[in-house]
């Protein structure tokens, strides 16, 4: 392969991207039924209780009403979660959080179906509740699940931390606490369904995941594969809410017993009550480091409050300790992680899985020894940086692809200039300027389990392509760049690749849109499924042609001899000459990426094939008098292997420095009492800073042409990078997301910077 | 459920005799910023609805005798392009800058602000500084009230159901030197004040301040001026000690009306912090 590439690095027209600034694309809610029924959840409101009677005959008499439907109503098995089966569509038994759905009513109209929510009558034993995990986690708190609280543990043991602590000259330990983040998708979810002729459940959805969605609602309904089809509508963004089965169950349950078009729409509200958040997560760690500044040990206990079940949770509470270390070489680790179950809403995948949590406690210790020891913390990073032939806390061996010394460098001249020229400069009266260094590193797939994906490239008669794909675009742009990896081995136009996308009736597996897999693992199926009829298709020219399959390209929908470019043939006669063999012009790919379970006893393995790195560098200024913090400016390098749409990449970063940012000042989900937008805060974009993204490429051997992903890392190292900027500026730190007003100016008179100006 | 009736007149006459019949079973919308939010989530539940921006009586922004005059029907956007208020009103002028977001800005008025009497609106502090007086008309005639003077509490507005407020007239500020306005809030934009001030001096070359008004918002139940502060300041030099007094004065007059509660802990540094802050400028040493 040369290295000049036609379709790959080019930052090509996103597919969808005109359907969507003229209005045209259509999302769930703008699925056009015939006088579709609306659904609407009677959620419990209360946060631990026993169910003792649901009484729905009031309900029932309401005109407009066409049915309501309890646990008693669900054919199959009423369990859903896509890693623990704990999760009842509608609760039978008991409620364990307030968000807990009890019935589900199918009316005309929207307001008669509220009407009929008020008219259900349910009789609750209340139980005793647990909120704090540390407190579910006592053999006698209130049992969540009747298996008790802790969901799920993990060991990573390495080395001996007690005999590296005695080598230390700095140690720190620390607790650091983040909160429930809702992820605030811009289309709340949303789903619409119909009977086809042939008796399918036919389900839209916004999804992230609907090969997962199918499984469940069949499982949940007792039906046979082929009789429920779930496509995927336009999306409006997921961040992992989307991956839970949210609306999906309900118009599959609809369906089934009513036969007739139905639609299910969350108001923002209800998307506030309903789904998964993100894991607050309590990160008590402590770490040793030698009088030069290298780490020698970790040990760390982490607590994951799952909420009511378990959805994400052991992804979590996996990935969290795994990614305990930041991107740092540590010999010696000792790090236990609980996810455990407590009576607030249940917590999911959030862009991250535990990742952007973790990584604000270890950048804010490495910040601490540097301040400890006296050492530039950009230079003790560079120190510790995982390197090839370097090895993790699971004992994996890095090969190649290790980004995290140039992503680094990269900031480096950012760095020296704002220390030089910006924080040394005098600040306003009553504001201080800080600087800080966020790192992180993120195994992409799932940690240490079964991650594949499928794909199917197909090639008509008349020589036209069709790449067909389980793959969720949910906006980040799945489709252009799996097209363009297909038209890059067929030597097309990435336009000329024709998709079928997220459809379970046309499209095979291709797993979650999660863990930033996408481009590197359903881009190595799509990749192997085109290389497959880029060998027939060679095979068959080097038959017309009379040449060696080496002396022969394509290019636009022909097959040519290098070299000689009137020596050729169209796709069209090689379909032809192929079909008439009998040969397949259809090929399947499949790719699964290469890792290692984690040892349950002490975690070592290889949990991920590949990783990508990132550093952001932070410019802030805060108002020591009211506690307001500006962001000036975020530099940002990421290590994404290869970057197939560069446009694409720099788009994740911007915006998830704004969702960091976000985590970092001012989100703050409080169970009960944030009910919708007008509580919680997102940035604006008079809140963003100016982002200078840069974009690392490390290529990765086994992804394709190199490339990893981007989508989770854009936001990791942004709230480490401001609260170390923060610390920088005032002398004192935080230990507690968010860094919002008032926590921030109890820092600053904490510091002694609330008093007049001299 | 009984139904909505939608009425948008077309004079003003039509408008006062519609509240003379309906007042109480009305609600008036303007730009609908906050009326269609508490329709909503059923905080209002009215059988009529009077559209009035059709009504050019609550348009427009001059400078008149009594001083200077802005309809009740003036949008943000309005307020954030007029050159008057930036030389008779500039405090007015500058929270409109924070103001909600541009699309809220565009249909927002000052007249649904004050009339919505949240402790937080931001046009208030500024209006209160400028001693603003509403111009109220109904079938029984035409009357004028303090803007200070017009919300009871939070979120209760003392105007009788069958008054329409015209405009707002404002003292003009003759030869000041210093007006600002400040707002904290958790974001820059597209945000409800956590605290909001308005302020306004004249400052004399010797330093001293000639002339000093100040109001608070969001912290008490209703925003009004603060006479200790201002008796702190004005006549004297505004050193930064004398600064620092007047914040932790403020704060102290503050938490007296709305006594300790948790938000407490943040806002009596905060509020101190701001007037610190917004003064600064006027320090002398
Ligand atoms: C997203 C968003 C952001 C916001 N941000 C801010 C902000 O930053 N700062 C802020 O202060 N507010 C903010 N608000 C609140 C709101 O926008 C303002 O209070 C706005 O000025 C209300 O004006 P309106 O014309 O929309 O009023 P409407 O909603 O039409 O009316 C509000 C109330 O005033 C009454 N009313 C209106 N006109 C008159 C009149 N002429 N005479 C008598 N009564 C009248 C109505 O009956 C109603 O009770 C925000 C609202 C939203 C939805």
């Amino acid at each position: 392969m040369t290295g000049a590439h036609q379709a790959i690095g080019k930052s090509i027209e996103r597919v969808g991207a005109r359907e969507k600034v003229t209005g045209r694309a259509r999302y769930s809610a703008d699925i056009e039924l015939g006088a579709p029924l609306v659904l609407k959840a009677l959620r419990s409101g209360r946060p631990h209780a026993e169910i003792l009677a649901i009484n729905t005959e009031k309900a029932l008499r309401i005109k407009g009403v066409a049915a309501v439907f309890t646990a008693m109503d669900i054919p199959g098995k009423n369990l859903t979660g896509i890693i623990l089966k704990d999760q009842p569509i509608l609760m039978g038994d008991k409620v364990r959080s307030i968000a807990d759905p009890v019935a589900l009513v199918a009316a005309e109209t929207e307001t008669t179906a509220e009407q009929a929510l008020k008219a259900i009558e349910v009789d609750y034993r209340d139980l005793p509740p647990v909120f704090d995990p540390e407190k579910a986690m006592a053999e006698d708190a209130p049992k969540v699940h009747a298996k008790g609280n802790v969901m799920v543990s993990r060991t990573i043991r390495r080395g001996d931390v007690g005999s590296a602590f005695t080598r230390c000259k700095s140690i720190i330990e620390k607790t650091y606490r983040t909160t429930f983040i809702e992820h605030n998708t811009i289309e709340p979810d949303a789903g619409a369904g119909f009977v086809d002729s042939d008796g399918t459940l036919v389900i839209y959805a916004s999804t992230q995941n609907p090969h997962y969605d199918h499984k469940d609602v069949v499982t949940l309904l007792g039906l046979a594969d082929e009789k429920v089809r779930i496509i995927q509508a336009a999306t409006g963004g997921g961040f992992g809410s989307k991956l839970d089965l949210n609306v999906q169950g309900f118009i599959g349950l609809a369906l089934y017993h009513l036969r007739r078009p139905v639609r299910y729409v969350y108001t923002r509200e209800e998307a506030y009550l309903g789904t998964a958040k993100r894991h607050p997560l309590s990160m008590r760690m402590k770490t040793g480091a030698d009088e030069n500044g290298r780490l020698l040990a970790m040990q760390a206990t982490i607590i994951c409050d799952t909420g009511a079940y378990a959805s994400y949770g052991p992804a979590v509470a996996n990935r969290a300790p795994v990614h305990a270390t930041g991107p740092y070489a540590i010999e010696n680790v000792d790090i236990r992680s609980y996810g455990v179950y407590t009576n607030n809403p249940f917590c999911g995948a959030m862009r991250g899985f535990g990742t952007p949590q973790i990584a604000f406690a270890h950048e804010s210790q490495i910040d601490l020894h540097a301040l400890d020891l006296g050492l530039d913390p950009l230079a003790m990073r560079m120190l510790n940086a995982h390197r090839v032939g370097s090895t993790t806390a699971t004992g994996q061996v890095f090969s190649a692809s290790v980004g995290i010394g140039d992503c680094l460098r990269a900031i480096q001249p950012h760095y020296d200039e704002a220390r030089k020229g910006w924080t040394a400069a005098p600040a306003a009266p009553y504001k201080k300027r800080g600087v800080g260094i966020g790192a992180m590193w993120y195994g992409i797939g799932n940690t240490g389990v079964q991650n594949p994906s499928t794909a199917r490239v197909e090639m008509d008669r008349d020589g036209s392509v069709t790449l067909f794909t389980g793959c969720a675009d949910i906006g980040q742009g799945s489709s252009t760049v799996l097209s363009q990896i297909a038209a890059e081995i067929l030597g097309l136009a990435p336009q000329a690749v024709r998709l079928v996308t997220a459809d379970t009736k046309f499209t095979t597996n291709a797993g979650a849109t999660s863990a930033s897999r996408q481009t590197y693992i359903s881009g190595n199926a799509v990749k192997q499924a085109a290389e497959q009829l880029a060998d027939v298709l060679k095979t068959e020219a080097m038959n017309k042609l009379r040449v060696a399959k080496s002396a022969l390209m394509f290019d636009g929908g022909c097959a040519l001899v290098i070299g000689q470019p009137d020596q050729c043939v169209s796709f069209a006669e090689l379909a032809k000459r192929i079909k008439s063999k009998g040969a397949s012009l259809s090929w399947q790919g499949y790719f699964d990426p290469e890792t290692v379970p984690l040892d349950p006893q002490t975690g070592q393995g290889v949990p991920y094939a590949t990783y990508a790195f990132a550093a952001q560098l932070a410019l802030v200024t805060v108002d020591v008098l009211t506690g307001e913090v500006a962001v000036e400016r975020v530099v940002a390098a990421h290590d994404v292997g290869k970057a197939i749409h560069p446009e694409s990449v720099i788009g994740q970063i911007c915006g998830g420095v704004a969702m960091g940012l976000g985590f970092a000042l001012m989100e703050e989900f409080e169970p009960g009492k944030t009910l919708s937008m007008k509580d919680y805060h997102i940035p604006t974009c008079a809140d963003m800073p100016e982002v200078v993204p840069i974009i690392v490429e490390s290529p990765e051997p086994s992804g394709p042409f190199g490339a990893k992903g981007v989508g989770e890392p854009a936001l990791i190292p942004t709230a480490p990078a401001i609260l170390n900027a923060i610390a920088d500026a005032l002398g004192v730190r935080l230990y507690a997301l968010p860094a919002n007003l008032e926590r921030v100016l109890a820092a600053s008179i904490a510091a002694g910077h609330f008093k007049p100006a001299p | 459920m009984s139904r909505l009736h939608y009425i948008r007149p077309e004079t003003l006459a039509e408008a006062l005799d519609h509240l003379d019949r309906h007042g109480s079973r009305n609600r008036i919308l303007a730009g609908g910023t906050d009326l269609v939010v508490d329709l909503r989530n059923g905080d209002a539940r009215p059988e009529f609805i009077l559209d009035v921006s059709r009504l050019h009586e609550l348009k427009g922004i001059d400078v008149t005798p009594e001083g200077v005059s802005v309809g009740a029907g003036v949008t943000l956007s309005e307020i954030q392009s007029s050159d008057v208020l930036e030389r008779h009103a500039p405090a007015l002028r500058k929270c409109s800058f924070t103001f909600a977001s541009r699309q809220v800005r565009n249909v927002a008025t000052i007249g649904g602000n004050v009339a919505h009497c949240s402790p937080c609106g931001d046009t208030v502090p500024p209006l209160v500084i400028h001693e603003a007086r509403a111009v109220l008309a109904s079938r029984r005639g035409l009357r004028e009230v303090l803007v200070e003077d017009i919300a009871s509490g939070p979120y209760a507005c003392s105007l009788p159901p069958d008054e329409l407020i015209l405009r707002f007239i404002l003292k003009p500020a003759a030869d000041v030197t210093f007006a600002d306005f400040q707002k904290i809030g958790r974001r820059r934009e597209l945000v409800i004040a956590r605290i909001n001030a308005a302020a306004m001096a004249r400052q004399e070359p010797d330093g001293r301040l000639s002339f000093f008004r100040f109001s608070l918002g969001s912290c008490t139940p209703t925003p009004h001026r603060m006479p200790e502060v201002e008796s702190c300041l004005d006549g004297r030099v505004p050193t930064a000690e004398l600064v620092w007094e007047a914040g932790r004065l403020l704060a102290e007059r503050t938490i007296a009306i709305t006594g300790r509660r948790p938000s407490t802990i943040y806002k009596e540094a905060a509020i101190h912090g701001l007037l610190v802050r917004m003064l600064h400028p006027l320090v002398t040493s």
